[in-house]
């Protein structure tokens, strides 16, 4: 019996000398198992001066976080050209698999710098078994950048067009098209500008107004620069420049340097007139008080530009297929139909709604209209953007005329 | 004998030169080697000036740097001239500690937030505005020129209204310091007596030996406000902008053989901020001549009006703009619809805070790790670098002493003068090459060389004022310099030590560039989101981003106040009765 309980003890001994080094050991280990589990990171780098964006992105963070495991981290970005020049500072200091950003938001001159120095993973896209949803053999916009073929090297994440909008507190009829606009400056001198053309809306501007004033005759911008008479094409653009920066904001000797910046100055009435791509976030802005109740939007009568804004990956990230995951969540019809609801972000979805489902399709009905929203029938037509070249070049003559602005 | 802590204190001593001097050098030269030519990673390894002949060629690039120069000297003359007459005026009464208390919080607001608070007040559709306009329902904004005033007004008011905190609580520091205390109390009675009125004693007599004290503050405030980043981004106009701007834009550009032309204009920006100094120095030995022939004619009341106006017109600006800023910026970020000219909103929501906090829930750890990881480290080292000066006053030679005393001083405000702009871009330069991937280390180093000197400079003061008999006394009981450091004077330190804690968490959450630049983005903080958010679509949500800011250092320091009082503490039972006395 004391022979029993002695063995009892030892064994007791024994199986707590043991637990003792398991316990040691999963101490030990913890830190690494924590490490295994929490799974890869992914770094989206993308531009942060919309609320809506950023909590879109959130939503976007936990969904993948939750389905797949992915640590998704939104860097927000003054301005996507910081992340462009970040990667291309990696290449040339030899960075080619450690990557910092994992993932960027981005179109048109700044896609086309990243394919000018190969700075984007290529041929990817098509395996993205949501890609198919955009039908892109029927809609070549979702290949097409500012007239650049993607070559696979970027996803189609969203649709915008220009559209206008204005503080009916003060007036009655806004611009309907671009020499309306020459009248409308005059008659509220100070109360319109627009952003410098490093900024993507101000360049948009640019576009708008050139194609405005050649009507009937938008085959030619479809040309690179190199292949026309870019000065006498441009004279009248100049022209109408000249007579609109007097009357605007600040005589337009400050330029704001975003996008953003033009709902700031919307919401206290020191502009009056303003435009946006994305026609959905005006309405969300009413509502979450950042514009006045009174804003209204709409599209030009003389046509509005339009274009697709896609997703990339650097080619040197160091998490290519958890990256891969996140853009084809972001194509997926739950994601892309959340991203379009009026009160989250509004941005347009790039699927075909005819290739989803009964029940897929009708999360993207609209909700109840706000006041502020853009009519369903506002765009009389829509102005594809001009090809690629045309961004550097109008940008490059604009300073070149007004002078620096950084 | 030296024990092995002693040998310890002294070679931390030494560290702390190498830690403040190295990186600041390294990134010169990283600066200076683009400057000239020199950029193998970007195929260009040939010497030449072409980089500074881009830089001369461009339009407007006389404009930036006089920019950068007017404004800095306007807002260091302007803060230095409030703060001497705050002093002035009000120095030995009851009102001065009034002042004290009213100026600290402004001193530990971060500049973007003072930037951005200042923008919801100026603003053509700001409180300032709907002031003037108030009742005139259905007016426009007014059509002013600032902010984004071409002359920089709006940047001067912005580093002014910062510094003066600042430069003020500076001389109050320096007057405390126990010789100079006693020497100041000594002229004091002697310029009363011979009738001298007290802001005219002041003046004459005892700024002349206080300043020189000062000027080493003054030249880092200096420099700051010639080639800071965030005030003239926030407030500045861009065309064109202030040189320090235009060398962020560049470095920043996706054109890689602008930073050529970045480096170069962070180079000049060295030199834009060296003539700044230059210049004061040389107004200072003229002021000062003059000052001397004036003093010299022995009025006993010259000044005393004008420089009783100027005071009071300093405070009552700064407490307006205290409040308005604080006002409107509170009022913003609660604001439902607010329409021109209505001085409230129409209604209050939570919404703005509800949206904002958990975006910031990321930015606010890395703010909190950073800065508590920062500010243990620098209070650390720094007592260990005081008590290093004990231990070398106990055994070095003389000569030793000498160099230390020359060193250190100019060693500890070197990242303060030269400019960030200039020697950051240079480490990112060197950090791309050799440490890609890491994060953290870059942006704990940078904001190191920020918060070490202001550590220094918050503890040197307490440290000498230490009443040295205490020491005496456990040597006499056979303590160790060890148990006399952990036993003796930590304990009785402990207040200046939290209030030099609160100073490194305050100056870390306040960090812009040096945030952004070595972290690459990828460590966003309160201060790098708030920034960003000023130039994004919501002023309300811009608000709530300030007010965080803002809400951040001045915990830090309540925590500091408050928790000598509850922990044991004789030390601040000593300071409540000293100044009773």
């Amino acid at each position: 019996m004391t022979r029993g309980r002695q063995v009892q003890r030892c064994s007791t001994r024994g199986t707590a000398h043991q637990w003792l080094s398991v316990i040691l050991a999963v101490v030990m280990l913890a830190p690494f198992s924590v490490w295994a589990q929490t799974g890869p990171t992914v770094h989206f780098h993308a531009w942060g001066g919309s609320a809506q964006v950023n909590s879109y992105l959130s939503w976007v963070s936990e969904q993948v976080a939750a389905r797949h495991g992915i640590t998704l981290k939104h860097v927000k970005l003054a301005d996507t050209s910081d992340a462009v020049s970040r990667v291309l500072a990696e290449k040339a200091a030899g960075n080619h698999t450690r990557g910092s950003v994992d993932l960027i938001w981005i179109n048109g001159e700044n896609f086309a710098a990243m394919d000018r120095h190969d700075l984007l993973l290529s041929d990817w896209v098509a395996s993205l078994p949501n890609f198919a949803l955009t039908n892109p053999s029927a809609n070549p916009a979702m290949v097409t950048d500012f007239g650049l073929p993607t070559r696979g090297q970027e996803a189609p994440w969203g649709k915008a067009a220009l559209v206008f909008y204005y503080n009916a507190r003060y007036v009655d009829s806004p611009p309907q098209s671009l020499p309306e606009l020459l009248t409308f400056a005059r008659r509220y001198p100070g109360r319109f500008t627009y952003p410098l053309p490093t900024d993507y809306l101000g360049v948009s501007f640019l576009k708008y107004a050139l194609m405005s004033l050649h009507q009937g005759d938008h085959a030619v911008f479809n040309q690179p620069v190199s292949q026309i008479n870019f000065d006498r094409l441009t004279a009248p653009l100049w022209a109408f420049l000249d007579a609109l920066h007097p009357l605007m904001w600040r005589q337009g000797d400050y330029a704001v340097r975003q996008a953003s910046e033009l709902q700031r100055l919307m919401s206290g009435g020191d502009l009056l007139l303003a435009f946006s791509f994305t026609a959905a976030e005006i309405p969300s802005a009413v509502a979450r008080f950042d514009l006045p109740p009174t804003i209204r939007t709409y599209a030009m009568q003389d046509g509005s530009l339009g274009n697709v804004h896609f997703i990339g990956i650097p080619y040197n990230t160091s998490v290519p297929d958890a990256a891969k995951t996140v853009v084809n969540f972001l194509l997926s019809p739950r994601a892309q139909a959340e991203k379009q609801k009026t009160a989250v972000w509004g941005d347009q979805t790039v699927l075909d709604l005819q290739l989803l489902s009964e029940a897929e399709r009708a999360a993207f009905q609209p909700e109840s209209p706000s006041p502020a929203a853009l009519p369903a029938d506002a765009f009389s037509a829509i102005l594809p953007e001009p090809h690629a070249s045309w961004t550097d070049a109008l940008r490059e003559a604009w300073f070149a005329r007004y002078g620096q602005r950084l | 004998m030296m024990t092995r802590f002693e040998r310890l204190t002294i070679g931390l001593r030494a560290g702390l030169l190498v830690l403040l001097a190295l990186p600041v050098t390294a990134g010169l030269v990283g600066v200076l080697l683009p400057a000239l030519g020199y950029l193998p990673a970007l195929g260009q390894s040939a010497w030449s000036l072409s980089a500074f002949r881009a830089l001369f060629d461009y339009a407007g690039v006389t404009t930036m740097m006089w920019l950068s120069l007017s404004t800095g000297l306007a807002a260091t003359c302007i803060a230095l001239c409030g703060a001497l007459a705050l002093v002035a005026v009000f120095h030995q009464q009851r009102w001065l500690q009034q002042i004290q208390r009213w100026l600290s919080p402004l001193l530990v607001l971060p500049h973007a937030a003072a930037a951005i608070a200042l923008l919801f007040v100026l603003s053509p559709s700001g409180l300032l505005a709907r002031l003037v306009y108030a009742g005139e329902s259905g007016a426009l904004p007014p059509q002013w020129g600032v902010p984004y005033d071409a002359h920089g007004i709006s940047i001067i008011l912005a580093l002014a209204l910062k510094e003066l905190p600042f430069l003020f609580l500076m001389v109050l520091s320096v007057l405390s310091q126990p010789q100079m205390a006693a020497r100041v109390a000594g002229y004091r009675k002697v310029t009363q007596s011979l009738g001298y009125a007290p802001v005219t004693g002041f003046i004459t007599i005892i700024l002349p030996i206080l300043y020189p004290h000062l000027r080493l503050p003054v030249l880092a405030v200096l420099a700051y406000a010639t080639a800071n980043v965030e005030v003239p981004l926030i407030l500045g106009p861009n065309n064109p902008p202030t040189l320090a701007v235009a060398v962020v834009h560049w470095f920043n550009h996706v054109d890689l053989s602008l930073r050529f032309q970045a480096a170069a204009a962070a180079i000049v920006q060295v030199g834009v901020t060296l003539t700044a100094v230059i210049l004061w120095l040389v107004a200072e030995r003229l002021i000062a001549l003059l000052w001397r022939r004036r003093s010299m004619q022995g009025r006993r009341h010259s000044g005393v009006i004008s420089i009783t106006a100027m005071a009071w017109l300093t405070l009552l600006s700064v407490i307006l703009a205290g409040i308005t800023m604080l006002g409107s910026t509170v009022s913003w970020s609660l604001a439902t619809y607010w329409p021109f000219p209505a001085l409230l909103p129409d209604a209050l929501t939570l919404q703005h805070w509800q949206t904002g906090l958990p975006e910031m829930a990321a930015p606010l750890r890395n703010t909190l790790a950073l800065g508590l990881a920062v500010s243990v480290t620098a209070v650390s080292v720094v007592l260990l670098a005081l008590e290093g000066q004990q231990a070398l006053r106990w055994h070095a030679r003389h000569r030793w002493l000498h160099i230390d005393a020359v060193i250190l001083p100019a060693t500890l405000y070197l990242p303060l003068l030269v400019p960030g702009v200039a020697f950051l871009f240079g480490l990112v330069w060197f950090q791309q090459v050799y440490f890609a991937d890491v994060v953290w280390l870059p942006v704990y180093i940078s904001h190191l060389l920020y918060v070490l000197p202001y550590a220094y400079i918050a503890l040197a003061v307490p440290y000498q004022r230490f009443d040295q008999r205490y020491v005496q006394v456990a040597y006499g009981l056979g303590k160790s310099p060890l148990a006399v450091f952990l036993h003796v004077k930590l304990p009785l330190l402990f207040a200046p030590v939290l209030v030099a804690l609160a100073l490194g968490l305050a100056i870390s959450f306040s960090q812009y560039l040096p945030t952004l630049l070595p972290g690459g983005g990828r460590l966003p903080t309160v201060t790098t989101e708030a920034v960003a958010m000023a130039s994004g679509s919501s002023r309300r949500l811009s608000a709530v981003y300030v007010l965080v800011q803002t809400a951040l250092p001045l915990l830090a320091f309540v925590l500091a106040w408050w928790l000598p009082g509850r922990i044991f503490n004789p030390a601040a039972r000593h300071t409540v009765k000293e100044s009773k006395l």
